[in-house]
This record gives structure tokens, C-alpha cells and sequence, in this order.
């Protein structure tokens, strides 16, 4: 057998350069898994959520990082808990590495969390949460989905929802809106997100018909006369009901009586608004009789305020007896999504004038349901409309305590699997040498996968790429060993590596089936190699390595043919299944296995 | 070669096995039709509906909880239990107000603390039904095809697209008989399986065409490594079962766990004895 009697130690040290390429790759999931940089050190808890009426609204934001309170450090969720239970008056906060004095009267109104330890993201099933699918009512176009998600998304911060994600979904050809969030209740989502939030203000127009019937707009007068129920109005005949245009301003005839008839007037929509007021001189919860009233006031643009001159204009006033003032004959209505939300009295003052700041009011019985009230208003006014309604098709609430229990459960689950496993393959091979390199090997597989999904890792698998190409040319350099296969997988796998995807349920599901199928490619390479142990050598071990190489890639191409249409499924609820059985199978195939082989490859080498 | 001639006779009592697993399952698939007008039992996710679980809900059954909530409409609760507590789930039509439900259950003294509530509309699960049948015919398709590049031969290639066909037919009889619905979840496990049933099918195939000795030899070497890759992926899935509450991961588990016992039969009798007549005929051996 021709072969080098010295070897130098460099060779030495790639004598096995496939391991060499595994353990890089292990070294990096690692590192992809629990290599996180800390802005603000290890210690201290997240701000996920400042609730709405919180006085650090303003001063704390989503994502800061909480280290210190009153100069005691806080290490985490829970002691923060404990920490400001009660505590009450000027609290000094180290945020951001910041020291930030805020007065507390009551409560913080502040959510934390502890801060994130790894790089991986945990999908719903697994934390707790709420997703929701939202169909736009009509088909909407891919610019129109991010439209409303841009609206969603004003909304959302407007209100302050916490960690709140949206996202377009395909499914055939009609676009669906996911959100997903930590804690979201049902009716926040379809009073405050899917409400497709249509403003309109609209005037009572009452025209006496006693005389010349005429409706008055700013100085200028229009004959009305009158048919049975029908009116004409400019030679057309108008009946109950039916909506008709005179100056631009949009006209219904909704009524009539003896001496008059009632038209509804819109002078503002939604365009119209230029500003929702929010500070506390326009906009205020405040105790009333049997509960308590809220108030916010909204800025129109001057053309909306010219309508509403035109429209009052000539309408007569009457005393209120109870406030001894005089308003109009009139009601000013505001109309969200064609319903009414506030009923103004309008003040004989404001007849004929250009009124821009009208006041939205409403009335609740508790605190809470009024500032919430007021708070879903505003919220509303502020994003303004959505193209279109959205209908709820799917509702998914997970709660947090019964996500971390399938968590555990997995993880035991998989640590009782994996003991039978090598229980059973021990029963068979009773060698050690074979066992304990097969259970390292899948064990490393998991890792490589865990690692692979992991997100912000880009650089880490740069630099594994970089020491790849190291090993691949230093063996090249050394020995003119080359093996395409190898290099394909030492480059690809961790390009594969930049890509990360939730860990949810199906994810576990899809590291259960790469396992299984390595666990199984593993003992084809045992039998194969081993096969030739017992009886005399009557075949080559390269021949039969090369065969149980031939069977593995067959069934690689083949659950990888089987997972592709998952991908595609049900608007991705199980692609974490097929996209990490995949990447298994490929980690398998290029890395891991072809290590095995060599490892238990006979050393007797028949030529 | 003397020793192999034969092979495939000897195969001669066994056969019967699959294919009265085969039609006993077709007989499950048409019975299940007939009664029900549906292939399978579909999830909500794929028919519409609510779905509520709830994790240790404490001391009460699944038969008297349905009767308390039987009031709301057609509801009906199953029970789960493993290693580290028990579950309830609750189904019914998206027609029932799930608040209304769950504030009954509270009333009952139900602990719904650690829930989960799944809502389909009628729409999107029609949509998800019709994209989960055209997955796992494209994915049988695409299966074939890589089964055909890979063996370039009809009749090893067909006996391993047969194995794989009659243990997905098998399996979904079996889930009809053990009232387990097709998910996402169990769909995966499906998919999953085709690619799992057909390791085994590649393994004695590769050996039988491919290997060395007698075919007996071949068939032996083959079913020896593939019967331990079948037996650690059942007891690792047994495990799964038995641990984990999550229902996703218990639906993989199980189903899985059906179709690699009946995808023994299916590769070793059914494919071995196509193989053996093939090789026999073909003269490979």
C-alpha cells in the first residue's frame, strides 16, 4: 500500500478535516444560539408595554432596557415586580445607562420582561399569545395590504399594544393580515384594528317649508319645492332617502314634517381631520353624574370648517333652559364607520362660521371603559381609515403559562427519546465506539439546527465560512485531498445558517423527523461498516460506505421532495416543520454523517 | 445462483398480510364515507370551527363537562392525558360564543388558566383544506419522481411508491378508527412519513439491487438495519407521546408512530416479495 510513512503534524491536524468542519459548525451554532451583545449589560429587565395612562408615558419607551431603580440593580422580571410594589412618589431609573427621575403617584403602568438571553425567537405556541388573521373584506392589491398594515401599525403604537407584529400573507390570491402578539384581547382587535375607522361629521339641515322653501348655504339661497314626500330641488325630483349635491356639499333627504324638512349635511370626513388633540387642556376624562364623561377635540381643514359655515348658516337658534344659553336648532352628529359616537349641540355663536375644532364627547360608566373609550377614538382619528374592513377568519390564543409547559415537556420529551434511542442502538452494536460517536453526531445535529434558525448570527456564519475555506485549502495545500461534496456543504451550510425562523411546536416537530431520519441514515452507515467485520472481508468498506451514501442521499432527495408543498401550506402555520426537516436532512447529508463514516470506517482498507 | 432461486415463494404465506392490511383499510376509508360523506376527520383548522384546550383543568370528566356544555349546541369534548398532567379539548361550531363557553366553564370549576383557543372561519378553512389535499398529492408526486430518478428502474421504483402509498392509506384508516383528525399537525406527520417509510424501502432496495451475496442474504442484512431504524424511531416517538401534552407534537408523534408499525409489514412482506420476484426474473441475483 503506498502510503506516507511521515506525516507532518499540519496534515496530522486535518488527518480528519470533515471533523474539523463539524466542530467549526458546532462552535458557531453556539455561539449563533447564545452570542447576544448586550447594549446596556447582562443585568436589567425590557420595557414591553407603557400603558396607555402611565405617567413615564413619554419618558420610557418599548425596548428600553431597566437596570436600576433608586441606584438598587435589578437582575430581573420578577424583582422588578417585587420592587415597585407600593412604591410610590420621585423614583430614580437608570434606563438606557440613563438616570431618569419620574414622579409616581399611583402605579408605573409599565410591563417588563425579562431581557432576551439568546438569539432565538420563540413562536407563539411556545410563549403565550394571540394570533389573529384578518381578511380584508374586498381583494386588495399587495400595495393596499401594506397600507393597512402601515394604519395597523400607527394604530398599535398609538394605543399602545406591546410587542405587536403584523404581516401580509398570501394565501391563493387574497391577501391576509396576520398579527401576532403577546397579549391581545379579542376585542381590541376588532373594535380598535379591524374597525375600518370611516369618519364623517354630519349636520341636521332643517328647511322650513311654511313659505318659499329654500335651503340656505352661507349668503346664497336654492328653491325647494315640494311634491308629496318627494322634494325638487334644481329641477330634479329627490325622494326619502336618496343623497343630492348643491355647493359641493353632500346632501340626504332624510324627513319631513308639516312645516319642514330635515336634510343631513356632511361637512367633514376623515381627510378633513389635520389633528387629534391628546394634551390634557382639549382632551380629558372626567367625573359626571353616574359616571364619567370624556371629551378630545379634532382640528379640520379649512374647507371641511367652510361646509359646516355654508350648512349653519339661516338655521335658527333656541334657549337651552337648563344652561340658560342659546344653540342652534341642530344637531352636529360625528359618525364613526356609519355609526354615531358623538351628538353636539352647536352654539348660536358658531352659526355661518368657519368652525374648526369641534369637540368629540361621549360617556361611559367607569373610569376605564371612558379613558379606554376616548383612547380607541383618538387612536382611530389619528391613523385615520383603512382602505377597506377587515373580518376576522382565525383567532389562535395560546396562554404564556401553558407555552413554557410545552416547552419543558418538549425538552423532556426529546431527553426520554433520545435515551431510548441509545438504549436501543447499545442493545444492538453493545460498543461504545459505535454508540457514543452516533449519539455526539445527532446530538451535534440538534445543535447545528438550533443554531441555523437562530437570527443576528450573520457574521458568526461569515466567519465560519472564512475558517471553512481555511480548512478546505490547507488540506488542499497539504495532502490534495479534495472532496466537492464537502466543500459544497462546509460553504452552503452556514450560508443556510444566516437564515432564522421561529422556534415554535411544528420547528420541535421538524428536529424530532431530521433526527430520526439521521438517526436512522446513522445506523445504515454502522451496519455497512461494521458489515464487513464478522465474516471474512469479501467486499471493500469504501464499496459499502459508498453504497449506505448511495441509500442516504435517496432518502434525503426524498422527505426534502415530501416537505416542499409544506412549505407552502396554510399560510406558513407549518413551515417551521418542513424548512427545519429540510435544513436537518442538508446538515446531515453535507456535514454530519460523512464524519460518521469516516469515524467508523474500518481501518483496514482492502485495495 | 442457486441459493436465491425461490425467494420469492417463499414469500407466498406472508403476502396476504398487506394486502388484507390494504383492503381492510380501504374498507375503514369507504365505510368512513359512506357515513360521513368525508375521506377524513378533519380539524378545525381545516373544516371550520373553535377549538378551546385547556391544560389541568382539575377533577372533572369529559362526558359530564359535554352534557353542561351540550346547551350552547353540538360541542364535544375529548380528553388527553400524559406523563405530566391531563388536557380537555372542546369543539364546536364557530356559530358558539367561545366567551360564553368559557365563562360556563368557570362556573364549573373548570381552571382555564392554561388555555389555548384556535378560531377557523368557514373560508379561510376551506382554503386550507383544498391547499392540504393538493400538499399531499404534490408531495406523492414529487416523491415518485425522486424514487424513479434515484432507481431508474419501473418495477423497484413502483414497489417502493406502492409501499409508501399503501402505508398512507393504511395510516389514515387507522386515524379514522382512533377518531384522530387530519391537522396540519398530522398532515406533516403524513408528509413526514412517506419520506420515513421510504428510508426502509431504499435501504432494501439499494441492498438488494445494488448489494452483495445471496438475495436471502441481501433481504437479511437489509431488515436487520431497517427494523432497528424502525424500532429506535418508535420507541423515541412512544416516548414523545407519552410526555408531551402539546397536541401538535402528539398528533406527529402518533401518527408517525401508526405508520412506521404498518410500513414494517408494507416494506418488509410487500416491497421484499416484489423485489425478490423482480430480481428473480431480472436474473440480478
Amino acid at each position: 500500500m503506498a502510503c506516507r510513512k511521515k506525516r507532518n503534524s499540519v496534515a496530522n491536524m486535518f488527518g480528519n478535516w470533515k471533523l474539523l468542519i463539524l466542530l467549526v459548525m458546532v462552535v458557531s451554532s453556539v455561539l449563533a444560539i447564545g452570542l447576544k451583545t448586550y447594549a446596556y449589560g447582562r443585568n436589567g429587565v425590557e420595557v414591553v408595554f407603557v400603558q396607555p395612562d402611565s405617567p413615564a408615558r413619554g419618558v420610557i419607551n418599548q425596548g428600553d432596557i431597566i437596570t436600576h431603580i433608586n441606584n438598587r440593580p435589578i437582575n430581573n422580571a420578577d424583582e422588578w415586580n417585587n420592587v415597585i410594589q407600593g412604591i410610590t412618589g420621585d423614583i430614580k431609573l437608570r434606563i438606557n445607562n440613563k438616570d431618569i427621575t419620574i414622579l409616581i403617584n399611583n402605579t408605573f403602568g409599565i410591563d417588563v420582561k425579562n431581557i432576551e438571553r439568546t438569539n432565538l425567537q420563540f413562536g407563539l405556541d411556545l410563549q403565550g399569545g394571540t394570533r389573529v388573521l384578518l381578511k380584508p373584506k374586498e381583494n386588495v392589491t399587495q400595495d393596499t395590504a401594506y397600507q393597512i398594515i402601515s394604519t395597523l401599525e400607527t394604530r398599535s403604537n398609538a394605543y399602545g399594544l406591546r410587542e405587536i407584529k403584523f404581516q401580509p400573507l398570501i394565501i391563493g390570491d387574497t391577501f391576509l393580515i396576520q398579527i401576532e402578539a403577546a397579549g391581545l384581547q379579542r376585542d381590541i382587535v376588532e373594535n380598535l384594528l379591524a374597525t375600518q375607522g370611516k369618519f364623517e361629521a354630519k349636520i341636521i339641515k332643517p328647511v322650513d317649508i311654511t313659505g318659499d322653501a329654500a335651503i340656505q348655504l352661507g349668503q346664497e339661497k336654492f328653491p325647494v319645492k315640494i311634491t308629496g314626500e318627494d322634494i325638487e330641488i334644481n329641477n330634479s325630483l329627490i325622494s326619502k332617502n336618496k343623497t343630492f349635491r348643491l355647493k359641493n356639499i353632500e346632501f340626504e333627504y332624510v324627513n319631513k314634517t308639516q312645516d319642514r324638512i330635515f336634510l343631513l349635511a356632511s361637512v367633514y370626513s376623515g381627510q378633513d381631520i389635520e389633528l387629534v388633540s391628546t394634551d390634557p387642556q382639549s382632551s380629558a376624562v372626567a367625573p359626571q353624574s353616574g359616571g364619567y364623561a370624556f371629551y378630545f377635540t379634532v382640528f379640520v381643514s379649512k374647507e371641511g370648517a367652510e361646509k359646516f359655515a355654508d350648512v349653519t348658516a339661516g338655521i335658527p337658534s333656541k334657549l337651552d333652559f337648563q344652561t340658560g344659553e342659546r344653540y342652534l336648532d341642530t344637531s352636529l352628529l360625528l359618525y364613526l364607520d356609519d355609526e354615531i359616537v358623538s351628538q353636539l349641540s352647536v352654539s348660536e355663536a358658531l352659526a355661518g362660521e368657519i368652525f374648526q375644532s369641534p369637540q368629540i364627547q361621549g360617556f361611559r360608566e367607569t373610569y376605564e371603559e371612558a379613558f379606554g373609550e376616548k383612547l380607541r377614538l383618538q387612536t382611530i382619528l389619528r391613523s385615520g381609515a383603512l382602505p377597506t374592513t377587515l373580518e376576522t377568519v382565525s383567532v389562535n390564543t395560546i396562554s404564556p403559562t401553558l407555552g413554557s409547559e410545552f416547552l419543558i415537556t418538549s425538552l423532556y420529551a426529546g431527553i426520554l427519546a433520545g435515551t431510548i434511542v441509545f438504549l436501543v442502538i447499545l442493545g444492538r452494536y453493545r460498543s461504545l465506539k459505535t454508540v457514543i460517536p452516533l449519539v455526539l453526531i445527532s446530538l451535534s445535529e440538534v445543535i447545528i439546527i438550533i443554531g441555523i434558525a437562530a437570527a443576528n448570527d450573520s457574521v458568526i456564519w461569515g466567519v465560519a465560512i472564512l475558517v471553512n475555506l481555511f480548512i478546505i485549502s490547507a488540506v488542499w495545500w497539504k495532502k490534495r485531498e479534495s472532496d466537492i461534496f464537502a466543500w459544497i456543504g462546509a460553504i452552503m451550510i452556514p450560508l443556510i445558517g444566516m437564515l432564522s425562523w421561529t422556534i415554535d411546536l411544528p420547528t420541535i416537530g421538524g428536529i424530532i423527523a431530521a433526527i430520526g431520519t439521521g438517526v436512522n441514515d446513522l445506523i445504515i452507515i454502522a451496519d455497512e461498516a461494521l458489515g464487513g467485520r464478522k465474516k471474512e472481508i469479501t467486499e471493500d468498506a469504501k464499496t459499502r460506505i459508498k453504497r449506505a451514501m448511495f441509500t442516504i442521499f435517496g432518502a434525503a432527495a426524498i422527505i426534502i421532495a415530501a416537505m416542499i408543498p409544506l412549505m407552502f401550506l396554510g399560510v406558513g402555520l407549518v413551515r417551521g416543520f418542513a424548512i427545519t426537516t429540510i435544513v436537518g436532512v442538508l446538515v446531515g447529508i453535507f456535514i454530519t454523517r460523512p464524519v460518521y463514516a469516516k469515524i467508523v470506517e474500518p481501518k483496514t482498507v482492502v485495495s | 445462483m442457486e441459493e436465491g432461486k425461490g425467494e420469492f415463494r417463499k414469500y407466498k404465506l406472508l403476502i396476504p398480510i398487506p394486502i388484507i392490511l390494504l383492503i381492510f383499510s380501504a374498507a375503514v376509508l369507504v365505510n368512513g364515507y359512506a357515513q360521513t360523506g368525508e375521506w377524513f376527520l378533519r380539524s378545525v383548522e381545516l373544516k371550520g370551527g373553535t377549538l378551546i384546550t385547556i391544560n389541568n383543568p382539575g377533577d372533572i370528566s369529559a362526558a359530564s363537562l359535554e352534557t353542561s356544555l351540550s346547551k350552547f349546541g353540538a360541542v364535544s369534548v375529548r380528553e388527553l392525558r400524559g406523563l405530566s398532567g391531563n388536557a380537555v379539548s372542546i369543539e364546536m361550531g364557530s356559530e358558539i360564543d367561545q366567551n360564553a363557553v368559557l365563562a360556563e366553564l368557570r362556573n364549573l370549576g373548570v381552571s382555564t388558566q392554561d388555555s389555548s383557543i384556535q378560531e377557523v372561519g368557514p373560508a379561510l378553512s376551506s382554503t386550507f383544506w383544498i391547499q392540504s389535499q393538493f400538499a399531499i398529492i404534490t408531495a406523492f408526486v414529487l416523491m415518485s419522481i425522486a424514487v424513479f430518478l434515484i432507481f431508474r428502474t419501473f418495477v423497484p421504483s413502483f414497489a417502493v411508491i406502492l409501499a409508501a402509498a399503501s402505508d398512507i392509506i393504511a395510516t389514515i384508516a387507522f386515524m379514522q378508527l382512533l377518531g384522530i383528525q387530519l391537522s396540519f399537525a398530522s398532515l406533516a406527520a403524513i408528509l413526514t412519513l412517506i419520506g420515513y417509510s421510504v428510508d426502509t424501502d431504499v435501504l432494501l432496495t439499494t441492498r438488494v439491487l445494488k448489494g452483495f451475496g445471496s438475495l436471502r442474504e441481501r433481504i437479511n442484512a437489509a431488515m436487520k438495519t431497517g427494523l432497528l431504524m424502525s424500532f429506535t424511531a418508535i420507541g423515541a416517538l412512544a416516548a414523545i407521546l407519552v410526555f408531551s401534552l402539546s397536541a401538535v407534537l402528539s398528533q406527529i408523534a402518533i401518527v408517525l408512530l401508526i405508520g412506521l408499525i404498518i410500513d414494517i409489514a408494507n416494506t418488509w412482506i410487500q416491497n421484499a416479495s416484489i423485489l425478490a420476484w423482480h430480481a428473480e426474473r431480472k436474473g440480478i441475483v
